[in-house]
């Protein structure tokens, strides 16, 4: 399978890359890993004038310890990241969660965490051959009106597939992001839009630049859940983190994440709320599964390669064995 | 589209060349470098047929741009025998009979000398980690588990005895 014709740059430095980016806006397209985006090339879901590739920028592939932080440079390997002895020593469920990304072949030694983490979001109806899709209507994010998973939806409903982003999520993470006017920081909870044509809150000219986890001031007990057909390749049908603070016998800090069911990651507030202060007892199961299913129920669409109604039941089930297992019930 | 000068050793041999922005890693080493050992399945990373290693890492030649090698060091099936004389691997999979239409049998090789370059006592488990991916369509799976298996244990080399 061909690529189509682009332009190609390969920069040194970041700011090179943010001139360029400055220059052309979105017809310049970043490439890091490109184990997801050049498949997205081929099935012409996206043809940039201009490819910028990052793998020569050696700022943005450090990994370090600051006296608050872990600080993942966005072009780190998932490779460098899961093998790194701070990322296994503060954050061993993010190792787990970049451990069931696809297959060791594929995106371990490519893939970015940058890359997982703007994975663009999926659709059964979006993430096929242009052959195949020229067989159905346009759609959100190819230049029509309608969604061909829910018609008459006025956005897109495509998933955000990432295997990195509950659990990100779930350890409070924030973006670093370079553009024209400098360098701003967002917490990742503010990054995703809900709209799967436009699914982060970043703009053209900007280059996600540094994931920063905040080091927990007592130790985090956690869990990553996720289900898929088959355990290589295929994406999540539903993922979910959490991650928990006890202390004393009380949950200090506790939050969970539910994701790969709409353009969002979603974060369950409110089991937060009523679970934070109090000692774990197994009601919080219950709370944290019928919670899940009540937040997948307004999001889920049938888009993916399981049913509408499972993936909605399994985002219960899995809410409740994160839980579980984060709480030390299961 | 402006082509650019990619250097890259491949097989231990020094290449310069200029290619398209949008030429694959697979297309190079197939088209230009006539690796053809190197095959193209499925072309969207989910088969393995096309894997080769970049700096000893088990990589989709099919997801590379060519011009992302540049300064790499690249291995294909070509590149592992020395002197005529087949890699422990390669004779693994000849004795074991783990090779059928050989399709997948480059990709499958290439990622179990990764695999057993990071790791030389790796159990099933690894083995399979290390080779999920990589379809045999020929559905061969448990001779070349075998064979990475004698790899392993150096049993090879006792065709005929």
């Amino acid at each position: 399978m061909r690529l189509p014709p682009f332009e190609y740059q390969a920069p040194s430095t970041l700011d090179e890359a943010l001139k360029i980016k400055r220059g052309q806006g979105a017809a310049a397209q970043i490439l890091a890993g490109g184990t997801d985006l050049i498949v997205n090339f081929k099935h012409r879901l996206f043809s940039p004038a201009t490819v910028i590739s990052l793998n020569n920028i050696a700022e943005l592939k450090r990994i370090e310890v600051t006296h608050d932080a872990l600080v993942l440079g966005a072009g780190a390997s998932l490779a460098e990241v899961a093998s790194h002895p701070a990322v296994n020593e503060h954050f061993p469920i993010l190792v787990k969660a970049i451990d069931s990304i696809g297959a060791l072949g594929i995106q371990r030694f490519r893939g970015t965490i940058g890359g997982n983490l703007l994975l663009q979001p999926r659709c059964i109806f979006y993430n096929q051959s242009h052959y195949w899709r020229m067989s159905k209507g346009l759609c959100h994010r190819t230049g029509g009106k309608d969604c061909l998973a829910l018609e008459g939806s006025d956005s897109c409903h495509s998933i955000c597939s990432g295997d990195t982003v509950p659990t990100l999520l779930a350890l409070s993470a924030q973006l670093a992001l370079a553009g024209g006017g400098g360098k701003r920081v967002a917490p990742l909870a503010e990054f995703f839009t809900g709209r799967g044509e436009s699914p982060w809150n970043i703009m053209p000219e900007e280059i996600l630049t540094e994931i920063r986890i905040p080091l927990p001031w007592a130790p985090i007990s956690w869990s990553y859940q996720r289900l898929a057909l088959r355990p290589a390749v295929d994406f999540p049908l539903v993922n979910a983190a959490a991650a928990a603070i006890v202390e004393k016998g009380k949950l200090e800090h506790f939050r969970l994440v539910i994701a790969a069911l709409g353009p969002a990651p979603m974060v369950l507030r409110e089991v937060e709320a009523r679970l934070k202060g109090a000692a774990p007892t197994r009601e919080a199961l219950d709370l944290a599964q019928d919670a899940a299913v009540r937040v997948a129920e307004g999001v889920v669409v049938a888009n993916a390669s399981a049913s509408k109604e499972y993936r909605i039941q399994m985002a219960g089930a899995l809410a409740r064995r994160a839980t579980g297992e984060a709480l030390g019930l299961a | 589209m402006q082509k650019h000068l990619l250097t890259m050793r491949v097989n231990g041999e020094q290449v310069e060349l200029a290619v398209r922005p949008n030429a694959t890693l697979l297309d190079v080493l197939r088209e230009d470098l006539e690796l053809t050992g190197v095959k193209e399945g499925c072309s969207e990373g989910a088969c393995g047929a096309c894997a080769v290693l970049m700096n000893n890492e088990p990589i989709r030649s099919c997801l590379t741009l060519a011009l992302e090698a540049n300064g790499a060091e690249i291995l294909t099936i070509e590149g592992l025998a020395t002197g005529g004389r087949l890699h422990p691997l390669q004779e693994a999979f000849v004795e074991q009979g783990a090779v059928q239409c050989g399709f997948c049998t480059p990709g499958m090789i290439l990622s179990s000398k990764a695999l057993l370059d990071r790791n030389p006592q790796p159990n099933d488990e690894d083995i399979k980690t290390a080779l999920a991916g990589s379809f045999c369509r020929c559905t061969g799976y448990a001779k070349i588990l075998e064979a990475v298996r004698a790899a392993r244990d150096g049993d090879v080399g006792n065709e005929g005895s």
